[in-house]
């Protein structure tokens, strides 16, 4: 009986310290989180230690092996005890989980300027200003363009983030050889556009016979900016006057609208537009059932490529098309939000994060980052490169695909078609202005602007309704 | 202290049990209400800030929007998703080719063994609008022009009703048999000698000897309506969002995609708060203290 009664007690008692030490653990996590600039002052002094732990989304190896081997490969090349989470999925609840619980990174990865802005209202993030002003390598120019750190900055002006890859753009892609089939030039002009779509729908480009093409698809509303610029109207949040204004609700948006239900009355528009998402658009374009989809611009030699490996003969090629040019000139094609890299607040070693962000920019973090691991990605010999099976299969993505840094360069061709597309967004892409307001605004502007371009409500009563919503709730001055 | 001392054993083998809901149920239950009352930052301070998240989230229009679509949805997938399974579970029971029996069930029971990213991608696939089996069906079969299902506001909460329904409906008819399974043959066999018909026997004797059955199964389908999360974040589209949001989508939305953890705690401490009042209710209506 005394041995019942001995392990009741040991029962309890280790589930009181079981539980005690959770509490400790948490509240200890609460406490143990001064304020960023406290703690920023503090790492700036403290050593690094030799190690690295970096939670990232996109940089890494495309397989555990492969990640592991990147892993190795980091530590070998920085010097530094590099440990690099990379999740399967749900990478944002995954940041938000580690951020809250006060796990410790020294590096997160973050894509999404929204987020960025959060995270700086919340005292997760380091100011990297100063850092960055005095890095021989990140200062220059040539490594990362001066006008670009606006991108990264706060509402404070400070830095807060290091550009983790070169970020494109999104722009009407189009099947060059179909519109060469049916002796058609690249539309500049919507109706232009009306015509090449029609003849995508109708012309059989694909000459199997049958009437199962569509001219155009697309997956979210972002994506139909090249389209929208007809009318001149950029996505999200435009300042007029220093009032906040969203040109898809306004009149002028109206004629756009009724130019999309026109589309999907008429079956050129595939009609799977609301529920498709990216991989289904683009599986779409690759298996001949669209003419025209509108993606990110890296895509337009992904796609060339992907085709010539399944089929060398194969005569598909995309191209990356000039988004439709308003009456005044105007040319609007949509800049992506940023890739980069943010030091947390609570970084136990910020200073070999500070070391990772330089070599990151430099010829051998950029080669590490693009081509992956040598030997396992690639092989160099005699000073030429050669991708192994499992590097084809990364297709020089390491979460580094396109880079900032002018001086250097690729060991291998680009991708058809993609310096081009390139070109186009260096020159017309610009960033969208995203609101804290933003995420409210979307869900009213994308439910009505979805439901006119279906056809399933008359445009003027959908801009009217989206203009009547969100001044109700405030997310608009005019 | 004598009976203490007697089950000591039972005491020391329900531990474990314990420990686990303190640490993964009611210490995240405590520390969620903890959130709602604070101004809560992924860093530093977080300070008290009174009802302050609660206050925000009853004045927000789209929280009583997911609120009313959440009791339509969850509604529609009580009732119907109680009254179908029934049916069907009464009808096999009249099947007496063994084999049929067993098929049917295997068929009806194998889309609650698929997860909902499966079941959302065969909807999508079934009702799209151009290649979907049920748009070819009804062009063919009634000359109708093509519905998009996924996409039509109109028909948003009947295809999540209808799916969830036909996800779980060879659950709950396995529930259904095995009651009916355990009712009294001889009660059948008065019923016979009584000269009751297959109806009679049926409306007098299954219905009511399941009744407790069906009073588990109802609450126990009560207690999910305002946990239905998983198919709408798979299913739902913007076009459709404003009704098919239900609470907590709201609070996922409030939580992780905007970073609002209190009042995201607010939200999901009122879905308890409903979760709460809605069980009490169907207990007292449907008499469960009786069963």
């Amino acid at each position: 009986m005394n041995m019942q009664k001995n392990a009741v007690i040991a029962m309890i008692l280790a589930g009181t310290t079981l539980l005690s030490a959770c509490g400790t653990n948490n509240s200890g996590v609460a406490n143990n989180s001064p304020a960023p600039s406290a703690i920023t002052s503090g790492t700036e002094a403290s050593a690094d230690g030799g190690k690295l732990e970096i939670l990232s989304g996109n940089v890494g190896g495309k397989t555990p092996e492969g990640n592991a081997e990147f892993e190795k490969e980091l530590s070998k090349k920085t010097g530094l005890d590099v440990k690099l989470d990379k999740p399967a999925s749900d990478f944002d609840q995954k940041v938000l989980t580690a951020l809250s619980s006060g796990a410790k990174y020294d590096l997160i990865e973050v894509s999404d300027l929204a987020k960025l802005d959060a995270f700086i209202k919340q005292g997760v993030v380091t100011d990297l200003s100063d850092f960055v002003q005095n890095s021989k390598v990140l200062s220059d120019p040539a490594v990362i363009p001066t006008g670009e750190w606006d991108q990264v900055k706060g509402p404070d002006g400070k830095i807060y983030g290091v550009f983790s890859k070169f970020q494109g753009a999104t722009m009407p892609i189009v099947r060059k050889d179909w519109l060469e089939k049916l002796n058609l030039q690249e539309p500049k002009t919507l109706d232009e556009l009306y015509t090449v779509l029609k003849a995508f729908k109708e012309g059989d480009p694909d000459g199997d016979g049958k009437a199962n093409t569509y001219g155009l698809s697309t997956s979210g509303l972002y994506d139909i900016q090249g389209i929208m610029s007809a009318a001149g109207l950029k996505y999200r949040y435009v300042m007029q006057d220093g009032k906040r204004t969203i040109p898809y609700a306004t009149d002028a948006a109206i004629p756009m609208y009724e130019w999309f239900a026109k589309l999907v009355k008429e079956g050129i528009m595939d009609p799977n537009f609301i529920t498709n998402d990216t991989a289904k658009m683009r599986n779409l374009f690759l298996t001949d059932r669209v003419g025209m989809v509108t993606y990110w611009d890296a895509w337009v030699g992904m796609f060339n490529n992907l085709k010539k490996t399944e089929d060398p003969n194969t005569t598909f090629q995309a191209e990356g098309m000039l988004s439709i040019q308003a009456e005044d000139g105007t040319i609007l094609m949509r800049r992506g939000d940023p890739d980069f890299w943010i030091i947390p607040a609570n970084a136990p070693h910020p200073e070999a994060a500070k070391k990772f962000l330089e070599f990151w920019n430099t010829q051998e973090g950029i080669t590490l980052g693009s081509l992956g691991v040598q030997d396992y990605d690639y092989t160099l010999e005699n000073g030429t490169y050669s991708l192994t099976e499992t590097g084809k299969i990364a297709n020089m993505d390491h979460g580094v695909p396109y880079w900032y840094n002018s001086t250097v360069k690729s060991p291998f061709p680009a991708l058809p078609g993609v310096e081009d597309a390139m070109a186009l967004s260096k020159q017309h892409a610009t960033l969208e202005l995203s609101l804290s307001t933003w995420p409210d605004a979307e869900k009213i502007v994308t439910n009505y602007a979805l439901k006119a371009m279906s056809g399933q409500m008359a445009a003027k009563d959908a801009v009217a309704k989206m203009q009547k919503e969100l001044k109700s709730a405030n997310l608009i001055d005019e | 202290m004598r009976t203490i001392k007697k089950n000591a054993m039972f005491y020391i083998m329900m531990v474990p049990i314990v420990v686990y809901f303190v640490i993964f149920a009611y210490y995240p239950l405590v520390k969620g209400l903890q959130t709602s009352f604070q101004d809560y930052k992924l860093m530093g301070d977080r300070p008290y800030i009174g009802f302050d998240n609660y206050d925000l989230v009853i004045h927000d229009p789209s929280f009583w929007d997911a609120l009313w679509n959440t009791l339509y949805i969850g509604g529609g997938i009580l009732i119907v998703g109680f009254i179908a399974p029934l049916l069907i579970a009464l009808s096999l029971n009249e099947v007496m080719k063994s084999w049929f029996k067993k098929t049917a069930q295997m068929l009806l029971y194998v889309p609650h063994l698929l997860s909902w990213v499966v079941i959302g991608g065969i909807c999508i696939f079934l009702l799209s609008p151009d290649t979907g089996l049920v748009n070819m069906l009804l062009m063919k079969i009634f000359g109708m022009n093509p519905i998009n299902f996924m996409a039509d506001e109109s028909w948003a909460r009947s295809v999540m009703i209808g799916s969830a329904v036909w996800k779980d409906m060879g659950y709950n008819c396995i529930l259904f048999l095995a009651g009916i399974a355990a009712i009294n043959p001889s009660l059948y066999e008065a019923a016979r000698m009584d000269g009751a018909t297959r109806w009679e026997q049926v409306r007098y004797v299954t219905l009511p000897q399941l009744m407790n059955t069906m009073k588990v199964i109802f609450l126990l389908n009560t207690l999910g309506i305002f946990r239905i999360f998983d198919q709408i974040f798979v299913m739902r589209n913007p076009a459709i969002a404003s009704k098919v949001d239900v609470l907590m989508m709201y609070t996922f939305q409030k939580g992780i995609m905007e970073i609002r953890f209190g009042p995201a705690a607010a939200a999901s401490f009122f879905v308890v708060l409903f979760t709460l009042l809605l069980t009490v209710m169907v207990r007292k209506i449907t008499r469960f203290d009786e069963v």
